[in-house]
């Protein structure tokens, strides 16, 4: 095969690093390797760069995550009506200003009241229900109070998770 | 991608189910989706709090644009590119407003917890605790462009094709941005030996 | 006039009720959270198969594995834990954050360290206040305990109320 690194070729260098190059390919790149020490070295260069990149984790996402997103659609839903409701508006005398717009104020809080949901299913339903995801959270965190507690019993040490 | 291919795309699928009006289908997206797309724009701009606000902001407008939505391209790649422009985006402001690459400051923004290699001696933790620095340094140093493909193609692995598509350009513009991303990081990273 | 007093008072209270509403809403957020698992052991197989299937499946597995393995408790076991978990649920969000990372990194030390670190903090939290803080200032408490394990027994000692 014709060297990767004359050919400004590290593709295939890169994907084998990455574990993406097939069977064919990887011994045919091998037996090059075996050979070149200049791929060689970008090789073990880009091996280990992968391997370091592996140990850059992110942070857990917040269990309240979708919460706050479907409050934000909820929000936005709700905008929407009042701009709706508000437009147009012209100036008028007081006498008939106030009543208007405590009847106004009436109706958008009865709608406020009685409207339903956003269609996006609300993240925090009346009924009992429960997402997954917080009975998800609840669980670590039992498992974690537990595991702490059960140090010096005969469990301690024991690998068994919840 | 026609609609018949869309078919093959389930999360296409789902998303033409929200288009019609069936909320669950948008909840089964965000389920599947937001770590992938928090983790992609917290690499990117390294700060969590603003990664979660921006990655709101990205299903915002996916149930936003929801009435209007084609399959035109994968589910993902839309979803992708429209975290990568908000994510670019904010990176730019930020930089505009404060004058200097501030991922580069050396302010760690990455507790040791975030090594997934602990060890329990405390010396081992300060070197993983360098090394993490410094690999975030040094993604922090490239360009957008190739930071997000660095991202993508590593952490999502999307192929070529997807990640070019995501962002705006040809498939051999995207290798050669994504080539060069990987011999600026080997070169950066070199000084710490075989990792 | 008095028509229209009397209507933008009706408004007045719509609105404090709808308030009123909102702050129902978040206490029972928080309510539903503390009791994320005894609510989902409540609701319907159907009803926990429906939440279950909007998570990844590996997720969903976990989860089901987690649960099997709580319910399997003895009840004084549980109950146990129960109580351990409403005091940490009663901690605002971001104390509960630091407890739930310092009992992930407890879970990570070595085995032999486990009950030495489990030990101190319950020594501590038996002691008053001025005294605990003496102690976890003491050149003793620092040559004993590593960096890592030291903010463990301080976090634990301040945040885990016997």
């Amino acid at each position: 095969m014709t060297c990767p690194m004359v050919s400004h070729n590290s593709e295939m260098l890169v994907a084998y690093a990455a574990g993406e190059l097939d069977m064919e390919s990887v011994a045919s790149l091998e037996r090059h390797l075996a050979d070149c020490p200049a791929c060689r070295s970008v090789m073990a260069d880009q091996t280990a760069l992968w391997k370091a990149l592996d140990a850059w984790e992110a942070p857990a996402v917040s269990t309240d995550f979708n919460r706050r997103l479907y409050r934000r659609i909820d929000t936005e839903a709700r905008l929407s009506w009042w701009e709706r409701l508000t437009r147009p508006f012209r100036p008028m005398p007081l006498r008939h200003a106030l009543p208007l717009t405590a009847s106004a104020a009436l109706l958008l809080m009865a709608g406020f009241l009685l409207q339903h949901p956003a269609k996006i299913a609300p993240v925090e339903p009346r009924s009992p229900t429960v997402r997954a995801d917080q009975v998800e959270s609840t669980l670590e965190d039992l498992e974690l109070l537990r595991q702490f507690g059960a140090v010096n019993s005969p469990e301690s040490g024991h690998s068994d998770a919840m | 991608m026609g609609v018949a291919a869309a078919a093959l795309d389930y999360d296409a699928e789902l998303m033409l189910r929200v288009k019609d009006g069936d909320s669950a289908c948008f909840d089964l997206l965000l389920e599947k989706h937001r770590a992938s797309v928090i983790h992609f724009v917290y690499r990117l701009v390294q700060e969590q709090a603003v990664a979660e606000e921006l990655a709101q902001e990205v299903f915002l407008r996916v149930y936003r644009s929801r009435s209007s939505y084609e399959p035109t391209a994968k589910f993902t790649t839309w979803l992708f590119r429209i975290a990568t422009h908000l994510a670019l985006n904010w990176l730019r402001d930020e930089k505009h407003e404060r004058g200097q690459d501030r991922l580069d400051d050396g302010s760690p923004d990455l507790p040791i917890r975030q090594v997934s290699d602990r060890r329990p001696s405390v010396e081992q933790e300060m070197v993983q605790r360098v090394k993490l620095e410094e690999i975030r340094r040094a993604v922090a140093a490239l360009p957008e462009k190739q930071r997000a493909a660095v991202l993508m193609h590593k952490y999502e692995e999307m192929d070529y094709i997807q990640i070019a598509r995501v962002l705006g350009c040809s498939e051999s513009a995207l290798k050669s941005l994504l080539f060069r991303a990987y011999e600026t990081l080997r070169a950066r990273l070199a000084h710490m030996g075989r990792i | 006039m008095r028509q229209a007093v009397f209507v933008f008072g009706l408004a007045l209270a719509s609105a404090a009720g709808a308030l009123v509403v909102a702050q129902e809403t978040a206490a029972q957020d928080q309510a539903l959270a503390a009791n994320a698992l005894d609510r989902w052991n409540r609701m319907s197989p159907a009803e926990r198969e429906r939440e279950l299937a909007k998570l990844p499946p590996a997720r969903a597995k976990l989860i089901r594995q987690r649960l099997r393995r709580y319910n399997a408790m003895s009840p004084q076991e549980q109950q146990a834990l129960r109580e351990r978990y409403q005091t940490f649920s009663e901690l605002p969000p971001a104390k509960q954050q630091v407890v739930r990372q310092r009992l992930r990194e407890f879970r990570q030390l070595p085995a032999p360290r486990r009950p030495i670190v489990h030990a101190e903090v319950e020594r501590l939290r038996a002691l008053p206040e001025a005294q605990r803080q003496a102690q976890l200032n003491s050149e003793e408490f620092r040559s004993h305990f590593s960096p890592q394990e030291q903010e463990i027994v301080r976090d634990l000692t301040q945040y885990l109320e016997k």
